[in-house]
């Protein structure tokens, strides 16, 4: 007779979900957690971040309003009370997990786990002491943090984003290893509240998830936002000096207050002992996983960011979570496969499905459709009429098999195309689907009727 | 004058075959040894070169269509030479083409001449009287199901089909004749519960295009919803045809179980001192593989009981004299059967390097369909394949199969003691009109004690 029916490893927005559903599905259920409940995403990751950028485009608009005819003398910001406001913010949610997870009647475990076989935990306590725990599931989800590759000074004005979170001064000079999705949204983030922000990426372009054209409008933006885009080759030279971080470009020499380093992030797995349990792992150390979150070993499953090919967001984290759990609890669920990204730089940028890129990777032939921003009425009223929507198609039936939308609360956006590309919708269906005016999503049915040249809130080609 | 090219007869058994890949198109520059056009016959791939200097001025035969040998195929000659229209007939070839300069083939290459048809019975090499063996038919082309007799329906009711993605042909119609009106398709719609599938839009689209009847699709996706995917695999369910390779693997097996009356016999022949040997000699430089071995025996085996090497058309039976050894050997979606000739008048060296260079012609895909005609006895090795025991189907035109399983260690036991010894599986199978069962024991345990006799082996090296 094992302790629990199923046991989480984790309490992020991987593992929390997962316990829920156990414990819904009438399973005794644990979760093991060893620093805060909710995880990267809410303590160090998402919730945070979106915060500090809510109290940026608060200052920001306050300050570029004037073309509105809107003009505020004397506006300043506090950084000291936009991160105690984060803080307030993370400790209510962080409270909701708790209370979430209690009321379903999953037991909390304080602690660091380690697998002892494939049915069988050790969780090294706060006070000390070892608590040995079994269960004929155990669900994976213990997440990733940033890397810190070794060639970097260990000093701390070298820190990844979760110590950035911490400073209580925004940098007046800030320089970003990394021009990928997190780079891009601190450099916005600081840039929108005046900092000088440069981003060094090793990669011929930030982003390169993203399709060139879309690229392309965030490119722009951001140096309309003062900050500057070094792309196509590394950071060298590192040096931690008195009271700045210096580097080299290229010839060019660049430095900052302090270095956010932004370079991706490795799986948690090596506390894990995972061997112990025989549990597979890949070279970079990321647990592969079959449709239902199943690793090799049949009573063990890994959902979230340490699992091999993760998209690496909370959503999908969570998604994944709910499906072991069902799938630990006998149901045939599957994990799903159209997981929508969202980016919260300026301009946001939401994606899904695939793109274009991935399409000529692939040898899929799609056929595209654009709308941009500039040709809605509603982006014009809110003075927002960069970027644009675009839908990747399959040229002979019209489904669409994938979207991006760069441009003013493209984060939201998405939430239409993630569900047309899930449920196989054609362009026919969005086109003819009518969307309120004067609203943004507008753009979404207009670029549908593109894909036939039938605009018509656009010029005749 | 322009020289017609001609569809090469490359083996004695070949009557028709079919251009893979035309490598040379009408207006294209032809020199001699330029490679025309890539056939697929019963056995292989093989390329044909030109023998003629000039233009290609008429392509007669596309790819993919199945022609007699010596059909005319083409025609080289000067720019702006007239051609016929249509290709001549085979029998009367227009205008000959000179006789080939050097009438052998370059078997090494896989590269053939375009032969001359006056040239065409090639000569039999001298051999022992075989009995002619039971002509085949030629295969036909797989059948696709088609509807048998046109279908009455009318305009409207074939319209209503047709955006209801389904098959008409199974709807029985009222009107005059029988013909198909619409209240029958509506009626047929309602009964076969037509209303209550679920299906996404791009999923109805496709099934359209791909004319998919929908009613005979089951879907996968949430409550039974038929998807995109479900399409794609009703898709593949619609019947291809079998390569021409298939096809003639098909027909000889199936006129080998209908013709031959089976018998088989398995014994295990401890290899352990076989393998110690055989690494003896790799230690000398001198690699030999356990199939080598087999084959060995087996030769040395059918001189010692001729009537195994025998063939038998149910009034007849005839020894076949040399032992043509032919050796099974998997290729890409197939097995090709290479003939090691006269393989008793070989060294056990020669044997080995023969088998090796056929094995490696064949994986290539360069035997010649020489290479893979008039074997006297067959050897089916699996060893490789981590199997236990199988049984193999006889040749059509032999007496009997060697099939080869994988050596294991197991217990057996040796003058009374158990002990771990490495044995392989041998399993003889043998047409019973000419062999009986003391005779099939009699072989097969003559090529097992050949296995286990260590002083053999060290006489043959």
């Amino acid at each position: 007779m094992q302790d629990f029916d199923i046991i989480v490893i984790g309490a992020g927005p991987g593992g929390y979900p997962a316990a829920i559903r156990a414990a819904q599905l009438g399973k005794k259920t644990a979760i093991i957690e060893k620093e805060a409940l909710g995880g990267t995403c809410l303590n160090w990751g998402c919730i945070p971040t979106k915060t500090l950028i809510a109290s940026a485009e608060r200052y920001h608009h306050a300050t570029q309003s004037a073309t509105f005819g809107v003009t505020a003398k004397g506006v300043t910001f506090d950084y000291a009370a936009m991160t105690a406001r984060k803080a307030e913010i993370v400790d209510k949610l962080s409270g909701g997990v708790r209370m979430l997870l209690q009321s379903n009647g999953v037991e909390l475990i304080n602690g660091t786990a380690r697998f002892e076989g494939p049915n069988r935990l050790s969780v090294l306590q706060p006070d000390g002491t070892t608590r040995w725990l079994s269960a004929v599931s155990i669900i994976i989800a213990a997440g990733s943090d940033s890397a810190m590759p070794a060639f970097l000074p260990k000093d701390k004005r070298v820190m990844d984003s979760r110590a950035f979170l911490d400073l209580t001064e925004l940098p007046k000079k800030l320089l970003i290893l990394g021009g990928g999705v997190i780079g891009c949204e601190f450099a916005c983030m600081a840039a929108a509240l005046g900092a000088d922000v440069t981003v060094v990426e090793m990669l011929e372009d930030i982003v390169t998830v993203l399709d060139r054209d879309v690229r392309r409008v965030l490119r722009k933006r951001m140096e309309t936002l003062g900050i500057t885009l070094l792309t196509g080759a590394p950071l060298t030279d590192i040096a931690v000096k008195k009271n700045k971080v210096t580097g080299t470009f290229k010839d060019q020499r660049v430095e900052g207050d302090v270095l956010l380093v932004a370079v991706g992030r490795k799986p948690n797995t090596a506390l894990l002992d995972l061997a112990r349990a025989g549990i597979k792992t890949d070279e970079r150390g990321t647990i592969p996983v079959n449709a239902q979150g199943r690793t090799n070993v049949a009573s063990v499953f890994a959902v979230g960011d340490l699992v091999t090919g993760s998209i690496q967001l909370a959503h999908a984290a969570t998604q994944q979570g709910v499906t072991a759990a069902e799938a630990a609890a006998g149901l045939k669920s599957k994990v799903e496969r159209i997981c929508p990204a969202c980016i919260f730089t300026s301009p946001e940028i939401g994606l899904a499905g695939l793109t274009e890129n991935m399409a000529r990777q692939r040898g899929i032939a799609v056929k595209t459709a654009v709308f941009p921003f500039s040709a809605l009425g509603k982006a014009m009223t809110a003075g927002e009429t960069d970027g644009f929507v675009k839908w990747v198609c399959d040229p002979v039936t019209g489904q669409v098999l994938g979207a991006q939308a760069v441009g003013c609360h493209a984060t939201e956006l998405i939430a239409e195309a993630a569900l047309a590309i899930r449920n196989e919708l054609t362009v026919h269906e969005i086109g003819n689907t009518i969307h309120c005016h004067p609203t943004l999503s507008e753009a979404w049915m207009e670029a549908a009727h593109a894909f036939h040249d039938a605009c018509i809130h656009l010029p005749k080609r | 004058m322009a020289q017609a090219v001609i569809f090469p007869k490359l083996g004695q058994t070949m009557e028709e075959g079919a251009i893979v890949q035309w490598l040379k198109q009408e207006g294209d520059p032809v020199v001699k040894g330029d490679i025309l056009f890539e056939i697929e016959t019963d056995k292989a791939n093989l390329e044909v070169e030109s023998f003629f200097e000039g233009v290609l001025l008429k392509i007669y035969v596309r790819e993919g269509v199945t022609v007699p040998v010596n059909t005319v195929v083409g025609y080289i000659g000067a720019p702006g030479e007239k051609v016929p229209d249509q290709a001549p007939k085979p029998e009367a070839p227009a205008p000959a083409p000179k006789p080939v300069a050097s009438p052998s083939p370059t078997p090494a290459a896989a590269r053939v001449p375009v032969a001359e048809p006056a040239a065409a019975p090639a000569p039999v090499p001298a051999r022992a009287p075989v009995p002619a063996p039971p002509s085949h038919p030629a295969p036909q082309p797989a059948k696709v199901p088609v509807p048998a007799a046109r279908l009455v329906i009318s305009p409207r009711a074939k319209t209503l089909a047709q955006s209801a993605c389904i098959n008409p042909a199974r709807i029985t119609g009222t009107g005059p004749n029988g013909r198909i009106v619409e209240k029958d398709v509506r009626a047929y719609l309602a009964a076969s519960g037509y209303d209550a599938l679920r299906i996404t839009p791009a999923a109805k689209r496709l099934a359209a295009e791909k004319s998919i009847d929908i009613l005979t699709v089951r879907g996968s996706g949430d409550s039974g919803r038929i998807m995109v995917e479900d399409i794609e695999r009703a898709i593949r369910r619609k019947p291809v045809a079998l390569s021409r390779m298939r096809q003639v693997i098909a027909r000889r097996l199936v006129e080998s179980k209908q013709t031959i009356p089976h018998f088989y016999v398995t014994v295990k022949a401890d290899i352990t001192d076989l393998m110690v040997f055989r690494s003896d000699l790799k230690a000398r430089g001198l690699n030999y593989s356990v199939n080598d071995f087999v084959l060995e025996a087996v030769v040395l085996s059918l001189e010692e009981i001729p009537i195994v090497n025998s063939v038998t058309d149910g009034q007849t039976v005839s020894w076949r004299g040399d032992v043509d050894l032919g050796m099974a050997v998997s290729v890409d979606n197939g097995l090709v059967v290479p003939v090691i000739r006269a393989a008793q008048t070989l060294t056990f060296s020669e044997l080995s390097a023969q088998a090796k260079a056929l094995a490696e012609k064949a994986r290539a895909g360069r035997l010649t369909p020489d290479e893979m005609t008039g074997s006297s006895f067959s050897v089916s090795n699996m060893g490789m394949l981590n199997v236990d025991q199988f049984t193999a189907i006889i040749n059509p035109g032999e007496a009997g199969i060697l099939a080869v399983s994988s050596g294991r260690q197991e217990p057996a036991v040796v003058n009374g003691e158990v002990r771990i010894r490495s044995r392989m599986a041998i399993t003889l199978s043998v047409d019973h009109r000419i062999v009986d069962g003391a005779v099939g024991a009699q072989f097969a345990n003559a090529v097992r004690s050949k296995l286990e006799n260590i002083e053999l082996w060290k006489s043959l090296v």
